[in-house]
């Protein structure tokens, strides 16, 4: 049995919370929204020909695991990352670790985890927790969506752990081995805020970045037409589930990254970078507006100022602001 | 974000847990805030539960007229869409959807009958009929 003295802290988003949390297990002292900006969180992209639940998917976020990926890896923490064939296997790997006394991150299926909001248990198998201890087939679990510290029994841990369907976790698990001392975070904000400029705007792709906004702005258009209006409001609610509730912390990340701009330009000392935070804020905003009047539509149809196009406006209006931001965010040095 | 607890999800349990979210004040600050949920969260997650539940009920009822295989209402009853459930199953797509017709399902083997039972956590006489 085990049980590390973990201080557990909420947190707006799952992975980037898993990677404050795990550094401060090692005296790292770094915020959630720095976390998050380190490991180049923020994207978009609109995926029509990939459906969930019934939708198309509407990303407001990088591929999972990226961010504790590129945050240590960039901060030069060493870690180790296990994905297993064998479920029996990984609860082995699991518990010899955390006798070592490392807490470990684990990517879950949430469908089946016992302790979730009921209203979020749907097939999503990108959630992040950390497990800090176990104690006869019972593990201790700090989920940073959850106010307080909880349990899970091991049948229950290894079904998530191996959560089957589109992007299986596979029982995949990782933990900072050695975090050394003298980090300077100077280079490696700089960093990772030019790997988010160029996901933004600097990948000529039409459905990833600020294209992507544009284009679900015209396919947003044509939607009431082409699927009717039941489908059409379902099609937008997904937009809004996407953008608002799983795990981002509202707007779709934006605000996140507003504090983390804030944060950054106190760091490196450079005031610019504070305007541009100032900006983020208000089109974090005008993203808070569309989903308010998008939930509306979804509610009741047919008002004018909660139109398809109306809402296609704001999106449009919302690409000419981020455009803005990350081209002058691309020029950092 | 909302301080009080607000009911008004048709099921009860839903919205009870406080989540942190992060806002931004004009002049340049930005909040944290733990809360419950607020209008527009409940409105859309709400949405997505309205469709799941008119979706069992039609395959439910779509089953009983003889008219689908007990493994559609499954597939429903566990948010599945077909090709997450071929996933789950390990059976290819093509074959799951062959399977949705009744007078197919009727004629498969325990073997795939197993398989389907282990997708959806059930044993293979509860797959056989719905609840």
């Amino acid at each position: 049995m085990v049980k590390l003295e973990f201080e557990h802290r909420q947190a707006g988003h799952c992975e980037s919370g898993v990677t404050r949390n795990l550094l401060n297990y090692h005296n790292f002292k770094i915020s959630e929204p720095m976390a998050f900006g380190i490991g180049a969180g923020l994207f978009f992209s609109y995926l029509p020909f990939l459906k969930m639940q019934h939708a198309p998917t509407t990303s407001f976020r990088v591929w999972p695991g990226q961010v504790f990926d590129r945050a240590t890896k960039e901060l030069g923490v060493k870690t180790n990352i296990h994905t297993f064939r064998n479920p029996k296997d990984s609860m082995e790997k699991l518990n010899a670790v955390l006798e070592q006394g490392y807490p470990v991150g684990l990517q879950v299926g949430t469908f089946h985890l016992p302790f979730f909001p009921p209203e979020y248990r749907m097939h999503y198998n990108m959630h992040n927790m950390i497990v800090y201890g176990h104690d006869n087939g019972n593990y201790y679990i700090s989920d940073t969506l959850m106010e307080h510290l909880v349990e899970i029994n091991y049948e229950d841990l290894m079904r998530v752990r191996f959560a089957k369907g589109a992007f299986a976790p596979q029982g995949r698990m990782y933990y900072p081995t050695h975090v050394p001392t003298d980090i300077d975070i100077r280079p490696a904000i700089v960093k990772g805020i030019r790997k988010t400029a160029n996901n933004m705007v600097g990948i000529p792709f039409p459905i990833i970045g600020v294209k992507g906004i544009r284009y679900l702005a015209g396919r947003m258009r044509k939607w009431e037409k082409r699927l009717g209006p039941e489908k059409a409001s379902y099609y937008l609610g997904q937009v809004l589930r996407m953008e608002e509730e799983v795990g981002t912390a509202g707007a779709g990340f934006r605000f996140i990254y507003g504090a983390f701009l804030e944060e950054a330009s106190v760091v490196l000392n450079q005031p610019w970078l504070k305007e541009l935070s100032i900006e983020m804020g208000e089109n974090a905003n005008k993203w808070r507006e569309f989903s308010y009047l998008g939930s509306r539509n979804c509610k009741k149809r047919g008002k004018p100022d909660q139109s398809y196009d109306f809402l296609a406006d704001i999106l449009l209006e919302v690409a000419d602001r981020e455009e803005k931001i990350f081209k002058k965010l691309s020029t950092i040095k | 974000m909302e301080e009080n607890y607000n009911p008004v999800y048709k099921d009860k349990s839903y919205g009870q847990y406080r989540e942190l979210s992060y806002s931004y004040q004009d002049g340049g600050k930005f909040e944290k805030t733990v809360g419950f949920h607020d209008e527009t969260d409940r409105l859309v997650l709400q949405q997505a539960w309205d469709l799941f539940r008119e979706r069992i009920e039609d395959a439910r009822q779509r089953v009983l007229a003889g008219k689908a295989s007990p493994v559609v209402y499954y597939m429903e009853k566990n948010l599945l869409d077909p090709l997450n459930l071929s996933m789950m199953a390990g059976i290819s797509l093509w074959r799951v959807k062959w399977h949705f017709k009744p007078n197919v399902f009727k004629r498969l083997s325990a073997k795939t009958l197993q398989k389907y039972a282990e997708a959806f956590n059930i044993t293979i006489d509860q797959l056989k009929k719905v609840d």
